[in-house]
This record gives C-alpha cells, structure tokens and sequence, in this order.
C-alpha cells in the first residue's frame, strides 16, 4: 500500500510560487488562506534555498493527537483529512502543527476563526468523491480520479515531488547519485555537520 | 369574554409567538464524542484505496515524476 508524502527538492526550487497558485486555483481556496506557501532562508543572500511548505500528511500526526472533538482520520494511503462539519475551530491543531499548515478563514472577536482548512492532498474530504458540496468544503479530489496533487503536477522544475514514500525517496535518491554529493535536503547540515 | 376586536388583536399575536417558538427549537442529534474515535461523516476515498486497478494509475502518474 502507497504511502503518500510530498518532497520539496530545496536545490530546484526557484521560488516561483506556481505550487501556491495552482493549489488556490484548482481548491479555489478563499482570501487569507494558504494551504501551500513558499519559504525562502537566507533570502537575498548566496546560497539562498526555497522549500514548499504544507501539510505533510504526518505518519503520528500531531494536529490529529490534539483535535479535541477528533475530526481528525488517515485514509490507507496515510493521506490526513478531516470532517469540517466536526471541526469547532478552537485552533489546537494549528498550534500543534510544526509546519503551520492548518489554516482558518476568520480572525473575529472572542478568537472565532471558523473552520480549519489544510491541504488534503488533493483527496477531498468525506462524503460523497466529486460532489459540489465536498468541492466547496474541501476543494479538488485529483485522488479519486487517479491524479497527483496540483501542486506537484504544476512545478516546472519538478522540484516539488508527491506520491508514494518509496517513489519519492526513489526520485530524490536518483537525483542525488546524479548530482554526486550528499543529500541537499534542508536542515541537513545543521543536523548532521558538514562532514 | 373576548370582544371580536380583541379576538382580532389577539390572533396576530398568537401567530407570531409560534413562529418565534418554532425559532428556538434545538435539534436533540447532537455527536457524542469518545477520546480517539472519528464520528464524522464516511470518506468514499477509503474503500477506493484497496482498489488494484486505482493504486496501479495512481503509481503511473507518479512515476512520471521522474526526469526525462
């Protein structure tokens, strides 16, 4: 069984934020909210990496752990959604997430943010696959139809890889063999060393 | 006893009390919550997950990922 995991590849990245369109584009996400967003370290500078950051679909996901009404579940391909009819906005998961990735439409008075929203992989949500009613909730279900999420399916660079775990780390592997040194993946050094 | 004025006067208002009544009603299905159980709606997507043939075009369309 597929295990699906996205993989941004910090040295083909070219901070063209096409991922962050094509997600808003094809999910029709409303203003103030990023399922997807490009992050720069070190921008300006030489040596500067870009990484696309959203949900990663975490194998012990922290958001899940903490959901108080637990609107939280995993498919069996590990794809994490959630039902927004449970969802009471209370913003635990956002605080749990180390990538930021839950996201609320509201920033009213009394902390009401409205229902969390996040990358679903392109999966939908629950209920019936295809409907408009899952579309204006959740957005786009590629999945169902056998597609890759838009995001990966529009980067020019290919830089931002989804699918299945192995496939991923398969690509990436290739990619590294190829380039002939040790795996660019940021944070690498930092957690590593250089040597 | 009740003039047939006042009968007029009274009749309007029973009728907007009803309708305000009928505005506080609660539906009694409420979603009992357990730690660590989804009680939400059923995703389609799950059963379609086991599907050879869906898994199969989904790996087709991920390997095409790779460099040319």
């Amino acid at each position: 069984m597929a295990r699906m995991k996205f993989l941004c590849d910090a040295d083909r990245c070219i901070e063209c934020n096409g991922c962050v369109t094509a997600c808003k584009n094809t999910n029709e996400v409303p203003w103030g909210v990023n399922r997807r967003r490009v992050v720069t370290l070190n921008d300006g500078l030489p040596g500067e990496k870009s990484i696309s950051v959203a949900c990663m679909h975490c194998t012990d996901a922290p958001c899940a752990a903490v959901c108080p009404v637990d609107c939280f579940y995993t498919t069996d391909d590990g794809i994490v959604l959630h039902d927004k009819d449970l969802c009471i906005g209370c913003g635990y998961c956002f605080y749990a997430c180390p990538f930021g990735a839950p996201q609320f439409p509201k920033a009213e008075a009394f902390g009401v943010r409205g229902k969390m929203d996040k990358c679903t992989f392109c999966a939908g949500g629950p209920g019936e696959d295809g409907t408009v009613g899952e579309f204006e909730k959740y957005g786009a279900n590629r999945i169902a139809d056998g597609k890759l999420p838009a995001c990966a399916e529009m980067c020019a660079t290919k830089a931002l890889l989804a699918g299945d775990g192995d496939m991923v780390a398969d690509i990436y592997r290739e990619r590294v063999l190829r380039r002939g040194g040790r795996p660019q993946t940021w944070g690498w050094s930092q957690a590593y060393g250089q040597g | 006893m009740m003039t047939m004025s006042q009968r007029r006067f009274h009749l309007p208002l029973l009728v907007v009390a009803a309708l305000l009544l009928a505005g506080c009603y609660e539906s009694p299905d409420v979603t009992r919550f357990e730690p660590g159980v989804y009680k939400g709606e059923s995703d389609p997507l799950l059963a379609k997950s086991g599907n050879t043939a869906h898994q199969e075009n989904l790996a087709e369309r991920f390997d095409g990922q790779r460099d040319r």
